[in-house]
């Protein structure tokens, strides 16, 4: 759906942000982009919904070049991003006026923009909120505004660059949860997150440094690595647990560490049975 | 928390259901009218036209009290610039000042014009949904070559959007910066000109972020400046040519008073 060829930016003093990165992205694809600040997470963001030209290299989006200006009214159809402060992203003074904003810049009639807007409230359970301000709302909450204000778009692919790093621990929770069930539904997800205990369920993790991939891989042979370390990473504290308890011959498969619960579970099962 | 000074009051009422296009064009010609009559019949004809508006609004009038409250010194103001520095016959001698009948007459009528304008906007903004009023005034702008100015009329409508919905979350940068100051030992009270700079400019810094975090929001929601619809769907009624043809007999009957 998406593919990165040799892509490189450098900021205006000269930083360089991203470097020859190369990435393919399929349709329904989970993938999760970590790394510390200043590795380049936000500008692939960018790159990835067109906001921002490559300097060298390309961007392509189903076959569309970002580098070109006719092709940009596609690009926004097909790619939404989702950003870390909720109340900068607001438009309107109502939550029912904020979603419709996207609708009526590709020049839906009415009568289609309140059907965009039904579809994305109702996918994010923001009903009851249709009349009210998006900023009287909680910082969750309007973070829903924000993705119910892309997903009002229908778009295919959905870029969340840190959009929990603002919230607390529920609220975080509660929106990741959100865009899991959008996954589910067969959206295209782009992750970003300092945190890594958040992508246990993607499909895919990258792990950036300088601007570069230094790590690629499905969750479970990332978290293995060794050199996560290096990277100035640390484990989610379940997989932390589960590596400990298997210096201690203890094995808890890896599908079973996502959760307190199901880790809870396994270890009251290999309790029972021993 | 008191609602804001112009602030919309959602309602089912006869005025809520008129075309914002209508609403508008009839506060203006109202507000012409104002400044046009010169004769007392005529101000209490207007008066009286409000009156009937706002109780066929069905809004209470503290609503529209409260938008004239803030501008009674001002209006207060003028009465008297007017009550003291118009020549005619004096009606009392107070040191250098003296009063004239001719100066209370213009007063009065001056005042009440102005409480009148405040009066016929404040049914405007009680009674129209903010986005549906820049919608009215994007479409009534719409057939004027506005493209030789540079702007189009739906960045006009954009741009007014914006700064009401921005104006909460400016207001609460200024507060958010100001007790980040004030915990650094800017004392804002005691030293109001020196603590200006600490803070208009990290005001100013955090402003431009935000300006800039909204554009980037924006543009990834396709927003290009150039033609757009809206969700208000906006079509003149049989009940907008009906108002609009009462507002005309008014207008000429105030004419001829």
């Amino acid at each position: 759906m998406i593919r990165l060829e040799k892509v490189s930016y450098s900021y205006p003093d000269g930083t360089p942000a991203l470097e020859d990165l190369n990435l393919v992205i399929k349709k329904g694809e989970f993938i999760g982009v970590i790394g510390k600040n200043g590795s380049g997470k936000s500008t692939l963001a960018l790159q990835l919904s067109g906001l921002l030209k490559p300097q060298t290299g390309r961007v392509m989006i189903r076959e569309m070049d970002t580098r070109d200006p006719s092709k940009l009214s596609g690009i926004r159809k097909l790619v939404g991003i989702v950003f870390q402060n909720p109340e900068t992203q607001f438009v309107g003074r109502t939550v029912e006026e904020d979603l419709a904003f996207g609708p009526e810049n590709l020049c839906l009639p009415p009568v289609e923009i309140r059907k965009c807007v039904d579809l994305a409230l109702a996918e994010t359970g923001l009903e009851k909120y249709r009349h009210r301000s998006p900023k009287a709302l909680s910082g969750g909450q309007g973070q829903c505004v924000a993705l119910a204000g892309v997903l009002a778009m229908r778009p295919e692919c959905l870029i969340f660059d840190e959009v929990t790093s603002m919230l607390d621990p529920k609220s975080g929770i509660a929106v990741l949860e959100t865009i899991k069930k959008l996954h589910r539904k067969g959206k295209t997800i782009v992750y970003i997150t300092h945190n890594l205990e958040e992508l246990h369920d993607a499909d895919r993790i990258l792990i950036m440094e300088k601007g570069k991939m230094r790590l690629e891989g499905d969750p479970e042979s990332v978290f293995s690595d060794v050199s996560l370390q290096t990277l100035g990473l640390s484990l989610p504290s379940l997989i932390e647990l589960a590596e400990n308890l298997k210096m201690h011959g203890i094995v808890i498969p890896w599908e079973k560490t996502s959760t307190p619960q199901s880790f809870a579970e396994e270890i009251c099962r290999l309790f029972l049975k021993t | 928390m008191q609602e804001p000074v112009f602030s919309y009051v959602p309602g089912a009422s006869l005025l809520h259901k008129l075309d914002p296009r209508t609403k508008i064009a009839a506060v203006m010609l109202l507000g012409v009218l104002t400044f046009r009559i010169d004769n007392f019949a005529g101000i209490v004809a207007l008066f009286v036209f409000f009156f009937a508006l706002a109780l066929l609004s069905g809004l209470p009038m503290k609503v529209f009290f409260r938008a004239v409250r803030p501008m009674m010194l001002f209006i207060f103001f003028i009465f008297l610039t007017q009550l003291f520095f118009t020549d005619g016959r004096a009606l009392a001698s107070y040191w250098v000042l003296k009063p004239s009948l001719e100066g209370l007459e213009k007063g009065f009528k001056l005042a009440a014009r102005f409480i009148l304008l405040l009066l016929f906007a404040a049914l405007l903004t009680a009674s129209t949904d903010p986005s549906a009023i820049t919608c009215g005034i994007e479409r009534m702008l719409r057939p004027l070559p506005l493209r030789w100015l540079g702007v189009s009329s739906f960045e006009l409508a954009t741009m007014m959007n914006i700064s009401i919905a921005f104006l909460p979350l400016l207001f609460e940068r200024v507060e958010r910066t100001k007790a980040a100051q004030a915990a650094r030992g800017i004392d804002f009270v005691k030293n109001p000109f020196h603590s200006v700079p600490a803070l208009a400019i990290p005001l100013l810094r955090g402003v431009i972020r935000d300006a800039e975090e909204l554009a980037l929001a924006m543009e990834s929601r396709g927003y290009q400046g150039s033609r757009r619809t809206s969700i208000h769907e906006l079509s003149m009624q049989k009940s907008d040519w009906k108002a609009l043809f009462i507002l005309a007999l008014f207008i000429i009957l105030v004419l001829v008073l």
